[in-house]
């Protein structure tokens, strides 16, 4: 039974890997950090998989474990504090699909994304994976209209990053 | 801006292949790694300072300086203050364990934060609760001490003799409140700094998610 559970959670977790890669891209800077808190992230889901049992999909149920652990959990390390290195994070961004400008964009948007607090990188990451107001409200134990107000800061705030 | 957005939307779900790509075996082999979480950091020092402030109590209060203790006409106030510690000792162990209980990492962000902060704050009562024991024992000791031990009673004897008995209480009471506060400023500080360091990223965010509710 419990290895039937291990075996299926793996492998839920080895298809779904890509919402806590992106997670840990955004809360970290280099590569060690990253697997760091992709770690930590993985055992907080294990520990939690028992009272998971499908009430709600699976990777719903993964965006608000990592993103709790990401926010509140996890203790940053030293080398997080470093300057952003960014050939060595995982945004890589594709130059043959773009043209220079946008590739320029693109670099300076994540730059921008990158300096934000927290809960704004939160707010952005569950607005770029697509989800609704809802979700986001659920997620982070706010109205939904504060979610959306707070969205819009959050927007403004890029704004201004951006320029100067 | 809008337009910024939603390039970086597309990208973003573009970026698949640039993610790194972990295998089964790698990811079993996390789930049996040790957890570095503050949860645990917080459980571990609150575990500490339980010990410690009760080891402080057990200290203090052993069968030799008991006898000491009636001697000095003291013995059953300090009694009364000791059944009081070990009450409140318990009462603090459950309430500590069961607000540690209801930290779920499938809570609200928000609501995750609240249930460590109360975790905290029940340790930081603890705590507080236990300085002012610590220091009403110290209060009442140093008066049965100066009033009815042998060493009290020469050294308030000669102090009658040499200068006026209200310069000398004067004097032990400025001393012993100086001696209590830079004790309890230490103590606060050390637990400013602790909490400080630990709880700072927690709180500010907390902060802003509440500010956002209000």
């Amino acid at each position: 039974m419990n290895k039937e559970l291990e075996h299926q959670f793996v492998s839920e977790l080895e298809n779904n890997q890509n919402i806590v890669h992106k997670v840990c891209s955004l809360y970290t800077n280099d590569r060690d950090s990253h697997n760091d808190l992709f770690q930590e992230i993985t055992i907080q889901l294990w520990k939690a998989y028992p009272k998971f049992r499908g009430d709600a999909k699976f990777s719903t149920w993964m965006y608000r474990v990592a993103l709790n652990t990401a926010i509140t959990l996890y203790r940053k390390s030293k080398k997080r504090v470093k300057t952003q290195d960014y050939d060595s994070v995982i945004f890589k961004i594709k130059a043959d699909e773009y043209d220079d400008t946008q590739e320029k964009q693109l670099k300076l948007m994540y730059n921008a994304i990158k300096q934000l607090g927290d809960i704004d990188k939160a707010l952005v990451f569950l607005y770029l994976e697509d989800k609704d107001y809802s979700e986001i409200s659920e997620t982070l134990g706010i109205s939904e209209v504060n979610a959306r107000v707070k969205m819009n800061r959050v927007k403004n705030k890029l704004r201004t990053i951006l320029n100067p | 801006m809008m337009d910024e957005l939603e390039l970086l939307k597309k990208d973003w779900n573009n970026q698949q292949e640039h993610l790194p790509k972990l295998s089964y075996d790698q990811i079993y082999k996390m789930i049996w790694k040790k957890s570095s979480s503050m949860v645990k950091w917080i459980f571990y020092i609150s575990i500490i300072e339980f010990v410690f402030w009760a080891a402080i109590n057990i200290i203090f209060s052993d069968p030799q300086s008991m006898e000491e203790l009636k001697t000095m006409h003291i013995y059953n106030i300090m009694m009364v203050l000791g059944f009081l510690n070990y009450a409140i000792i318990l009462y603090f162990i459950l309430k500590f364990y069961l607000n540690y209980k209801k930290i779920s990492v499938m809570d609200s962000s928000r609501k995750l934060m609240k249930t460590i902060l109360k975790v905290k704050q029940t340790v930081t009562q603890y705590v507080w609760f236990n300085l002012i024991i610590f220091t009403l024992t110290m209060i009442i000791s140093l008066y049965g001490v100066i009033l009815y031990s042998p060493e009290g009673q020469e050294i308030t004897k000669s102090a009658s003799e040499q200068a006026s008995e209200s310069m000398f209480w004067f004097l032990v009471i400025v001393i012993s409140v100086v001696f209590m506060a830079i004790i309890l400023v230490l103590i606060w500080l050390f637990y400013r700094l602790l909490y400080g360091i630990l709880l700072k990223r927690l709180k500010e965010n907390y902060n802003e998610l509440k500010k956002l509710e209000v």
